[in-house]
């Protein structure tokens, strides 16, 4: 390595870095600790950072991928229409707008609040939560048969919400009277503003105690080694441009599949990430704003090259994102944006599939599940006539990797939120739990098998039920690698009087009555490696085990069937 | 009479011995012996013994705390175990929660489920969330599952029904039948071992208790005759993860407890040193070979939480809540290909070890770094008995780190220490602020080999006042296994409003858990006298998912009004808020039985010579940016009460080594800790 590239200080950077961190950290507890919905405080569905004066993200603290990099487009929005001279120690900003302030959906409302240290502006701390409603045309505003923006709630340009820590009344009731549930909004953006008024004091604290020339080129250090660490993953890569497609079902009401194309390819500085050849932006709801593509991307370059390395601009700097023009990864305004979790799973099954020309073989994995399935059954509960909501994010397989079979019955990529235990289900609702197991034989075939998907089997047991349901992946399985095969679709089907309804993967509010079974399987993972190269004792064990079926093996195992068959493992 | 804690860590098996009440403490090290844990137990009691001229038959109690069963869930070591279930559940342990173990990267895998499915047997029966039972329990099935298990070799078998926590039949159904059908099979069921809701949570640590049974009532039968033979009367008893103690017969009947229970006895004793001392209020910072365990403590009582995993498998039983950090003294310390210096979490471990104990270590560790700096004795360790190399210390943090930094031996050694100092005192941010206090109102309890040694750093870093230094705090583990009391958690969930009507179907639950407490206690022939009864209730608003605990009066039995004004207390401390007018969910309730076993009153010491007579030798240290200074060394043991340190300096004793720095004073109390005052 140069001397150039080494850091000036390596045990100051490594300090300074846990000092960081350690403030996100606190940031973060508070967060969760003081906030009112359940979606930031039992989801952890937020995010905190700091930034340099220049708007440079230096640490960030998040559960969700999905966040990574996901302050940037508001703190960089802020630098770009508030002029430094107009802000004042005390001031905070907030907006949420993916056209007008680098948002990524409407419910992801940002803060971001200047730090001032001897009159000047050295940082910026920001957070940005998950309101659970912003208003729009259904509870939850999210709704992927949205036809434009204005249907999905309140926009928020950048603008002063506080000045010397007190909150502006008057806005706040205005974004509050935009939301089915107003206390809730009202109270937790004031938690927002806290939060960062925490953040400002003890990030000021650090630049007081380590002296501002100090922090400086500790922040120079730190963000340079970042990018030079990635640099060094990239640079090892081939000078290929590898290009992987991926597909959604539908564009969310019901039209034709979707693709997305990645492009991946280096030129030895800087990672090229280009999604030329991706179908146009759709009616629905499943666009992917800017800010949301940059962080799908982010996450999938620290997945795939360095899982360790910090989430900051050193990152960023070194990966360059192209979209075309009005394309479902670059909506032009005033498209709908919502929905846009399911194809930054794609997005990420798209980049994962690039890089593979890439990687050497023991870092590929196939494709995963790639969907974050919400299944959801509502009605009013016998009980109290209440009006009640079962929903719930059903994991999938993982895709098998060079070292192991994937994993079975896992959330993956954007996305990681816990399972709704059956007993906990059936306790709340009116619904009675038949099966709530793996999918047997939906994980591809292989060296190493693709993990399985989860199936949830409930009988409804009132009348009046509504079911929905928002998925993906019925119509495309997960992709093998090497020669491994393809793991099962999802599937939906609905079991009354002896007959079976398969049905599509989005679901709309659909009545049933009491005796109707729902059957709902997620995607197995892809493969990895020709099946004729499994080893017997592998696929021997998974017999026994009854996550393969004999018809299944016989029919992607061949010769390998009839040696496991004579193995006693 | 005399008493024995013992400890078995990873690289030493550390003893504490009371000889009498009002007497002093004995403290003894000898290697650990992994191959067979109770080598090591009888190799230091018979020392002990005869060093000390103890005859065998004056020993009173012997408490210990084991990784027996933990090292068998990480190695995967258990018996093969078997889990009858549900039909349309075999799959619970394998799905979990769902989720990955880690976000970003898919090449590390999450465990696999302790049972494999070919032995997960799902079998007729069901019962409904109220409790109805939809299909009975299969006889024909259940008989046909187990003969299958055992066919294939199966040890132990585990039961788990869906909604067994609130109707128990089937499954007691189920374990009588098998009981008797074969008498001989280690058998445990979800509705004895965890009575409580969530069927992965409830199932895991069910069957995780049935895959250690056999093998640790086997450790178990194997220490009592060795100790017999030795001519103790006594039983062993086993230090379990709430910080109490098992009698062998519960550990044998309920081995999962065991896990994690060697750091508890730790801070059960913390607890108690710093109440004596009158700092109730501290954060435990535990320095071993390869981590680092921080917990809280607040008005002398430790913290419990139930959502703790082994090896990435849940054990939901409650535990002294400890946060682990992946920095210790075997930390290794490397620079990778940008320049980057990072600490940990690599360990050395105890073999190859650190490199200046020239067992094959090359790499460099923060102990070497202390080794290098002559902050820690360069010449030996443990009174002696451990020689060190520091030339081999000085060679490798020269090749591996100074070198490819471009920087000198010092610095880099002093860089180290540095990174593991931020490193921890982010650690214990986190954890004070998580749990809802304010650091500076808190004390740093420091012990383990190298607490004390990292203690004045961490909480200059942290912004911590207050550090306490317990006498030989590289045995504290063992020493609180000398203060601990026998104890049993009885739960059971309950999903009741907190309403008159909830109310009183709680507080039958609680009287019921009492009588269970209390006959558990009568079997183990405690004294009606000795036998306390502290009860909890998990709570949480109507919509919420997180419990809280809350303690509750038993005699005379709270009234929900005080359990609701108490509940909504906690909720403001744990989240900063509270709300009034919300119903509260009474999701389970607790009953800890204790039996108080009789303790030495502690030592108070008076005294000592002059300061004079306890300075061993100068040395030179090297300080940062003070450089190479030369300090007074001081043999702790020899310091009197009330006498002063001023930093910087250094205090040896025989198990770890306390740092003053500039500006820093160590006051030692009437317990014979260190007292400091102006850490920060």
């Amino acid at each position: 390595m140069s001397d150039a590239a080494r850091p000036a200080d390596s045990v100051g950077m490594e300090v300074f870095s846990n000092r960081l961190l350690s403030i996100t950290e606190v940031m973060a507890i508070h967060m969760m600790k003081s906030s009112f919905s359940a979606q930031i405080k039992e989801r952890r569905d937020f995010s905190v950072g700091i930034f340099d004066a220049e708007g440079r993200l230096l640490a960030q603290g998040t559960h969700i991928p999905l966040h990574l990099g996901s302050l940037l487009g508001a703190v960089e929005t802020t630098l770009a229409r508030v002029a430094l001279s107009e802000m004042r120690d005390g001031d905070s900003f907030i907006c949420n707008d993916p056209y007008l302030a680098g948002g990524t959906h409407l419910p992801d409302i940002a803060i971001v609040t200047p730090v001032f240290h001897a009159g000047a502006i050295v940082a910026f701390v920001a957070n940005i939560g998950h309101h659970t409603d912003v208003g729009g045309v259904v509870p939850g505003s999210i709704a992927a048969g949205a036809k434009s923006i204005f249907e999905e709630g309140i926009r928020l340009p950048v603008v002063r919400i506080a000045q010397d820590w007190e909150v502006d009344p008057n806005l706040l009731a205005v974004i509050a009277a935009n939301s089915r549930l107003q206390d809730e909004r009202a109270l937790d953006l004031r938690v927002q503003v806290t939060v960062n008024r925490l953040g400002c004091e003890q990030t000021r604290a650090l630049f007081e105690r380590m002296g501002v020339a100090n922090a400086q080129a500790a922040v120079q250090d730190l963000l340079a080694y970042t990018t030079h660490r990635l640099i060094r993953h990239v640079a090892a890569l081939p000078r290929d441009r590898c290009t992987f497609e991926s597909w959604l079902d539908d564009d969310g009401i019901g039209g034709a599949p979707v693709k997305i194309v990645a492009t991946v390819w280096h030129d030895g500085g800087v990672l090229n990430v280009d999604f030329a050849g991706t179908d146009g932006q759709v009616a629905g709801a499943m666009n992917v704003s800017e800010n949301a593509l940059r962080a799908s991307v982010y996450y999938c370059v620290k997945a795939l090259l360095d899982p360790d390395l910090m989430p900051n601009s050193g990152l960023f700097d070194a990966v360059r994102v192209m979209v075309p023009p009005r394309s479902v990864v670059s909506p032009h305004f005033p498209a709908a944006c919502g929905a846009r979790s399911i194809t930054c799973q794609k997005v990420a099954r798209a980049v994962f599939g690039a890089f593979r020309g890439l990687l050497p073989a023991e870092h590929v994995i196939a494709s995963s599940n790639d969907v974050l399935p919400v299944i959801s059954l509502s009605g009013s509960h016998p009980d109290s006539g209440a009006y009640y909501v079962y929903a719930e994010a059903v994991g999938g397989g993982a895709g098998a990797t060079g070292h192991h079979d994937g994993m079975d019955a896992v959330q993956v990529h954007v996305t990681n939120s816990l399972n709704l235990p059956s007993e906990v289900l059936e306790i709340e609702f009116p619904l009675l739990v038949e099966e709530y197991g793996l999918a047997v034989d939906s994980g591809g075939s292989g060296r190493h098998r693709g993990g399985l998907g989860i199936v949830r089997q409930l009988r409804i047991l009132c009348d009046d039920t509504v079911l929905s349901v928002r998925s993906d992946s019925h119509k495309f399985g997960a992709d093998g690698v090497h020669g491994g095969g393809m793991g099962a679709g999802g599937a939906l089907t609905l079991h009354e009087n002896g007959n079976i309804r398969t049905m599509p993967s989005k679901v709309d509010a659909m009545a049933l009555s009491a005796g109707t079974v729902v059957r709902f399987a997620t995607p197995g993972g892809g493969g990895f490696g020709p099946s004729h190269t499994r080893a017997a004792a592998a696929l021997a064990r998974d017999l026994k085990n009854g996550v393969v079926t004999r018809e299944a093996a016989a029919k992607d195992y061949g010769d390998v069937l009839k040696v496991a068959d004579d193995m006693d493992v | 009479m005399v008493r024995i804690g013992i400890d078995v860590g990873g690289t030493f098996t550390d003893f504490t011995v009371s000889e009498s009440a009002g007497g002093a403490l004995f403290y003894f090290k000898t290697p650990s012996t992994p191959h067979d844990p109770s080598e090591a137990i009888l190799t230091g009691i018979r020392t002990i013994l005869e060093t000390r001229g103890i005859a065998a038959d004056r020993v009173s109690y012997l408490g210990h705390g084991t990784t027996v069963a933990t090292n068998m869930i990480i190695e995967g070591k258990g018996v093969k175990t078997g889990l009858v279930t549900t039909r349309g559940f075999r799959d619970v342990l394998a799905i979990g929660r769902q989720t990955r173990p880690y976000l970003y990267d898919f090449l590390k895998q999450k465990p696999e489920p302790i049972v494999e499915r070919r032995h997960r047997i799902e079998i007729g029966e069901r019962v409904t969330a109220s409790g109805e039972c939809l299909s009975p329990l299969d006889r024909g099935e259940l008989e046909q599952a187990v003969e299958a298990l055992l066919k294939d070799g199966v040890q132990a078998v585990a039961i788990s029904f869906l909604h067994s926590y609130r109707a128990p039949r089937h499954e007691e159904e189920a374990e009588r039948f098998i009981r008797a059908r074969w008498p001989e099979l280690y058998v445990s069921r979800s509705s004895t071992v965890l009575p409580e809701f969530r069927e992965f949570e409830r199932t895991s640590t069910t069957a995780l208790n049935a895959h250690v049974g056999p093998k640790m009532a086997h450790y178990l039968d194997h220490l009592c005759a060795d100790t017999r033979t030795l001519g103790i009367a006594v039983e062993p008893m086993t230090i379990h993860s709430n910080g109490g103690l098992l009698p062998v017969e519960a550990a044998r009947r309920f081995p999962v407890a065991t896990c994690l229970s060697g750091p508890a006895a730790g801070v059960i004793g913390a607890a108690i040193v710093s109440s004596l001392a009158g700092v109730p209020d501290i954060v435990t910072f535990d320095v071993g070979g390869t981590s680092t365990d921080v917990s809280l403590v607040s008005g002398g009582q430790p913290r419990f939480t139930r959502s703790r995993e082994v090896a990435g498998h849940p054990v939901r039983l409650p535990m002294v809540d400890i946060t682990v950090i992946g920095a210790g003294g075997g930390s290794i310390a490397h620079v990778d290909a940008s320049g980057g210096l990072k600490v940990g979490p690599t360990s050395a471990g105890a073999v190859p070890g650190p490199a200046a104990y020239g067992k094959g270590g090359e790499y460099p560790t923060l102990t070497d770094a202390n080794i290098v700096l002559n902050r820690l004795n360069p010449v030996a360790l443990l009174d002696g008995r451990l020689p060190v190399d520091r030339a081999a210390a000085c060679r490798s943090i020269d090749r591996h780190v100074a070198d490819k930094l471009g920087i000198s031996t010092e610095e880099a050694a002093y860089g180290i220490i540095r990174i593991a100092a931020a490193n921890m005192a982010r650690a214990i941010r986190a954890v004070t602020v998580e749990q809802g206090y304010d650091i500076r109102t808190l004390a740093l309890f420091a012990f383990g080999g190298g607490g004390p040694l990292h203690a004045t750093e961490v909480a200059r870093e942290a912004e911590i006042r207050r550090i306490i230094i317990p006498r030989e705090p590289g045995t504290m583990c063992a020493r609180g296994t000398l203060m601990s009391d026998i104890s049993l958690d009885f739960s059971q969930t309950l999903l009741e409003r907190a309403d008159d009507a909830g109310w009183g179907v709680t507080t039958d639950a609680l009287r019921a858990l009492t009588r269970k407490g209390d006959a558990w206690l009568e079997s183990e022939t405690i004294a009606k006298a000795d036998r306390v009864f502290n009860a909890t209730i998990n709570a949480y608003y109507v919509g919420q998912n997180h419990e809280i605990p809350v303690s509750v009066s038993l005699s005379p039995m709270a009234s929900v009004e005080t359990f609701r004004a108490d509940f909504h207390r906690a909720h403001m401390v744990a989240y900063g808020t509270c709300f009034e007018d919300r119903p509260i969910a009474i999701v389970s309730a607790g009953v800890q039985a204790v039996g108080r076993i009789p303790k030495d009153s502690p030592a108070l010491l008076t005294g000592g010579g002059p300061l004079a007579d306890a300075l061993k030798e100068r040395r030179e240290v090297y300080l940062g940016d003070g450089g190479w200074q030369s300090l007074d060394i001081y043999r702790r043991d020899l310091l009197a009460v009330g006498e002063a340190v001023h930093g910087p300096a250094i205090v040896e004793e025989m198990s770890s080594t306390t740092i003053l720095l500039e500006g820093q004073t160590g006051r030692i109390d009437e317990y014979g800790n260190i007292i400091i005052d102006d850490a920060f």
